[in-house]
């Protein structure tokens, strides 16, 4: 029971980590409040599933592809809808969310309201202290904490995430010291939107395709970066993994509630929040103080 | 000239006032009104089966009344039901006042159904519901007929004769996996989707099964849009259950079937998986779902005699099995039936008539209980089982039930790893 | 007679001098006279069902733009008071058989207490947290809704209820002249002197503490406030509907409210109106492409904020008037000088 716990929370901890960071990312940069945000893991998947079964592409062509595509286009749709609003906080949250509905719309105009599914990459299974993981669980794992590892590296090591770490930290003072803020963002937008096509990537063999996928990742999305501490990398981390544990501790402790393990991550998060106002790892923001 | 021109006026006046004040006659075309979320498969259910039937009718001259005989026209109604309750209800008032439709049929979402309802009755529309399974939409009927007698239901059967072929599907996989397998005391694992519907389901199950013979191990109920129940599917392999009784109706039944196939879990899947009835279930659980077993409503076998038929031009058609929302295939006959009978399109002088309905199905014989609901039973309505073999969703029950056997069913499979977990 | 026509004469001075003045207030005064006429050239019931919603869901607008828009408390689950007061409202009507008029009022009171539960835990956030933090109520309540099933009875919702009225005019009398009455109370609410409090809180909540106001008080208050009049939202609707169910607390509703709001133009109770006003019928009329509905409706959405970021009605207003820049008295756009203070306008 334990090593199911602890399994099952790690990988899914690992995909809202994913989410959550790229989530971060863009808040933290550019004060965007990106609704869409799941919405591009969303479309990165059927990006993946148009490509596997459509296209006939290899699954190992069409995610890099797939993640590439959505990256390329969440800068569009920065240059197209938000950049020229940036100001106008409310309006920015509006558009997120219209261009949220607009990418739902469109899947489901294109592929109808059925449920899709991509065959698993590997198939079979492992059993690991008597638990049964599949194989894929087991490479999304792997996948995911590679990824994290990566994203990691990229802001701690490389010049850009030293850019937008800086862009993080104090948006006028970046400004000052020559760093082309509009550009950051532009940029910052590309790389969380891949970051979540990652995490879609990711999931594609595993869960099933359907137009509303995004909702639910969406709420425990917010729901980790608020407990973490909005804008900050390690609250967002530490933070998927709570609600991943809490979800999976619901379902293993009270088998008769657990569709209720929504419901219970999010109390945790509001418990949190009463104890710690900015979240665990929160900064309290220069103009919000 | 002059003189001429005033008689063709007081003709077009008189021709106006007349189709004014009597509507019905001048009604050339039967208005029927299909209402379900469209951009969804259970909607494209619903518009398939109906066109079918439609075409049918229109091929054979139309519905016969009086000396005329008038087409049918189906009018598209999106009730857009699974994301806005309040939508649903202006598309249906939309049909009612706008389309003028005669006739609904269709409807999915209880939530909505109910609202949809009490819609149609204000304007004693008679509404046909396929695809909203419970109890209290017919119980209305009992309650207030006067008001409800316009509701009737031709599928899916009632929600209490859903539970009672699931139990006997149960107790089937239950005596083939003891005798095969050598258990002596089957355990079984119930999981239910987070729904009213599923509770009485999930509350007999826990009362009956011990009367059966069989051992309940535990209870789980994911929420019906889970994406992921590994840790479920983990917790039910550790409690040693022998068979999952399932009570699925959203997509979650896709994630567990296909989660539970490629975990293997040594135990047989067993009850209700709405998904599992579409063809799409195969290519979106990568094959993982074979050996599903699920109650389904139509199967390519005979249940009629216009059962194959039905079910082979409906898939090369719409390259799609009919599940049950293309019931409005038998709502629409059945009401063309009807309307001939009474000759009229008048509500109340067609509902007497759908009551007196007795119509060889194609799901079954259909006859309307005293709640306006489809009867179950054998030799009526009775649902069949049906089981993934191998890409193919195959007719499992009935076989030897009651003495009941439609021809082309064929013998339930246990999947092979739990056999394979049980012969060591 | 004298006395009867001394009245009439001063109504007629005080509506050419109060609204007459300014194209925004000739605007609300066609618009209400419109929406109460209507019924007398039509009673088509499709057309008046849509504007029982419409005016439905412009109270609710209204009542988020009073928490979110005036006092800057973002408030992203707002569909709970809605849903909250719905439940209430049914509950009441079904179990104790209280007639519309009593359940509603109380439904919305048990919205209120809905917004003393969550506006005191949301008192220490700000900004993005809190509206964050408040998407997640509702959620957790359609948790509960779904736990106690023998109570709400879970994803059917409560049915059986009341209707409003007995005829579809009256219904629409009723949501709108509630609608347009309550509207102007909570305009009236924004322009007294808690209203302004509760804009400086927006602006400053360090400077209005520092000034001696109890911030948490109003705070609490304007929650209390919003929570009651997107009651009356949730109760009429349980009411028109017949039902209330988990819909009523879907995410989706909360997200529609902000868009109707923000689309309309916030902190001004009427943009949000107007939003709804516009959007509601909107969506509807685009039933003629219903494949594509929902697609063109974000859409247009998207279109109009590029180019009106600040909301429809702010946009219009500040083309047809200029503010004094002196007494902040608003004038007609083709004025050259103020209309109170003789200011020169640019």
């Amino acid at each position: 029971m334990i090593q199911n716990i602890v399994i099952n929370g790690l990988i899914n901890g690992s995909i809202y980590a994913l989410l959550a960071i790229g989530f971060s990312l863009i808040f933290g940069v550019a004060r965007i409040v990106n609704i869409a945000h799941t919405a591009f893991y969303m479309l990165a998947a059927y990006f993946i599933y148009v490509g596997f079964q459509y296209l006939g592409m290899s699954p190992y062509v069409a995610m890099p592809l797939a993640v590439l595509a959505v990256g390329v286009l969440a800068i569009i749709c920065y240059k197209l809808f938000i950049d020229p609003i940036r100001e106008h906080e409310a309006a920015v949250l509006i558009a997120t969310i219209a261009l949220a509905m607009v990418i739902q719309e469109a899947l489901l105009i294109g592929f109808g309201g059925h449920y899709l599914g991509v065959p698993p990459l590997i198939q079979g299974y492992a059993e690991i202290v008597g638990v049964k993981v599949t194989y894929q669980h087991l490479l999304a794992l792997t996948v995911a904490l590679m990824a994290l590892f990566g994203s990691w590296l990229f802001l701690m090591k490389t010049k850009l995430g030293l850019a937008l770490r800086a862009t993080a930290q104090d948006r006028e003072v970046a400004n000052l010291m020559g760093m082309n803020e509009a550009r950051v963002a532009m940029l910052t937008m590309g790389i969380s939107a891949m970051i979540a096509a990652i995490a879609g990537a990711i999931v594609v063999p595993l869960f099933v395709l359907d137009p509303h996928m995004w909702m639910h990742p969406l709420i425990m999305m917010l729901a980790i970066v608020v407990l973490g501490g909005l804008g900050s990398m390690k609250g967002s981390f530490v933070g998927a993994y709570i609600m991943a544990f809490a979800e999976v501790l619901v379902v293993f402790m009270v088998p008769m509630g657990s569709f209720l393990k929504g419901s219970v991550a999010l109390s945790i998060m509001i418990v949190v929040l009463l104890i710690r106002p900015e979240g665990l790892f929160g900064i309290a923001f220069e103009e919000e103080r | 000239m002059k003189k001429r021109h005033m008689v063709w006026s007081i003709l077009a006046v008189f021709w106006f006032v007349v189709s004014i004040c009597f509507p019905a006659w001048a009604a050339d075309e039967i208005k029927i009104g299909v209402i379900g979320p469209m951009q969804f498969t259970q909607g494209e259910g619903h518009w398939n089966g109906a066109t079918l039937a439609a075409e049918e009718i229109n091929k054979k001259g139309g519905v016969q009344m009086g000396n005329a005989s008038l087409p049918i026209k189906l009018i598209k109604v999106d009730s857009n039901e699974f994301l806005s309750v309040p939508d649903a209800t202006n598309a249906i008032e939309l049909a009612i006042s706008r389309h003028n439709v005669h006739f609904l049929v269709g409807g999915f979402r209880t939530e909505a159904v109910l609202v949809m309802q009490d819609i149609a009755m204000d304007n004693k529309k008679i509404f046909i519901g396929c695809g909203a399974a419970h109890p209290k939409l017919c119980e209305r009927v009992k309650e207030d007929y006067d008001t409800y007698k316009y509701w009737f239901r031709v599928t899916p059967i009632n929600s209490r004769f859903l539970v009672k072929v699931d139990f006997i599907l149960l107790g089937m996989v239950a005596k083939i996996m003891a005798k095969q397998l050598n258990i002596p005391k089957i355990k079984v694992a119930i999981v239910a989707e987070k729904a009213v519907w599923a509770d009485p389901i999930v509350g007999i199950a826990q009362k009956n099964l011990p009367k059966m013979g069989m051992e309940v191990v535990g209870v789980w109920r994911p929420s019906p849009v889970a994406t992921d129940v590994t840790a479920e599917l983990s917790a039910i392999q550790q409690s040693g259950a022998n068979i999952i009784f399932t009570t699925f109706s959203s997509s979650v039944g896709i994630t567990f079937a296909k989660q539970w196939g490629e975990l293997k879990v040594p135990a047989a899947a067993v009850g209700i998986n709405v998904e599992a009835q579409k063809d799409g279930f195969w290519a979106a659980t990568g094959g993982k779902g074979n050996y599903t077993l699920t109650i389904n409503t139509y199967a390519r076998v005979k249940i009629t005699d216009a059962t194959i038929a039905f079910f082979d031009t409906y898939r090369k058609r719409f390259k799609e099995a009919p599940n049950y929302t293309a019931g409005t295939y038998e709502a629409v006959h059945i009401l063309a039936d009807a309307i001939e009978k009474a000759d009229s399109l008048d509500p109340d002088k067609i509902v007497p008539m759908m009551e007196k309905t007795d119509r060889m199905g194609t799901a079954g014989r259909l006859v309307f209980d005293e709640t306006h609901d489809v009867t179950w039973g054998p030799r009526y309505v009775t649902a069949v089982g049906t089981q993934w073999q191998n890409g193919k969703n195959m007719c499992v029950w009935p076989l030897n039930w009651e003495g009941i056997t439609y021809e082309g069913t064929v013998p339930y499979v246990i999947p092979p790893w739990v056999v394979d977990a049980y012969k060591k | 007679m004298g006395l009867f026509g001394f009245y009439l004469r001063k109504l007629y001075t005080l509506f050419k001098g109060e609204v007459l003045v300014l194209p925004s207030r000739i605007a609300v005064f066609l618009f209400v006279l419109g929406v109460l006429s209507l019924p007398l050239f039509t009673q088509d019931p499709y057309l008046l069902r849509i504007l029982i919603f419409t005016a439905i869901f412009a109270l609710l607008a209204a009542s988020w733009d009073l928490l979110s828009g005036f006092t800057g408390q973002m408030n992203f689950g707002h569909a709970l008071f809605f849903g909250v007061a719905a439940y209430c409202t049914a509950l009441l009507n079904l179990r104790l058989d209280f007639p519309p008029w009593l359940s509603i009022p109380l439904g919305a009171l048990g919205a209120v207490v809905a917004g003393l539960i969550i506006g005191i835990p949301c008192l220490r956030l700000r900004g993005t947290y809190l509206a964050l933090t408040t998407l997640a109520f509702p959620i957790i309540l359609m948790g509960v809704v779904f736990a106690i099933p023998d109570i709400t009875g879970g994803e059917l919702g409560i049915s059986g209820i009341d209707r409003l009225s007995r005829s579809r005019v009256t219904d629409y009398y009723v949501t709108t002249v509630l609608m347009l009455g309550l509207g102007f109370l909570m305009w009236k609410i924004t322009d007294s002197k808690t209203g302004i409090i509760f804009h400086a809180i927006r602006e400053d909540e360090v400077a209005v503490r520092a000034s001696g106001v109890n911030t948490t008080r109003y705070k609490l208050y304007a929650f209390c406030l919003s929570g009651f009049f997107a009651g009356i939202a949730g109760g009429l609707y349980a009411h028109i509907m017949r039902t209330a169910g988990p819909s009523t607390l879907e995410v989706a509703l909360s997200f529609q409210i902000v868009i109707w709001a923000v689309f309309g133009g916030i902190v001004s109770i009427y943009g949000p109106v107007a939003g709804v006003f516009i959007l509601y019928p909107l969506l509807e009329f685009l039933r003629i492409m219903p494949k594509i509905r929902m697609l063109v409706f974000a859409f247009i959405v998207l279109m109009t904020l590029l180019y009106m970021p600040e909301g429809l009605i702010p946009w219009i207003r500040d083309r047809i008037e200029k503010e004094c820049p002196r007494c902040k008295v608003r004038n007609v756009a083709t004025r050259r000088e103020c209309r109170i203070c003789t200011a020169a306008l640019d």
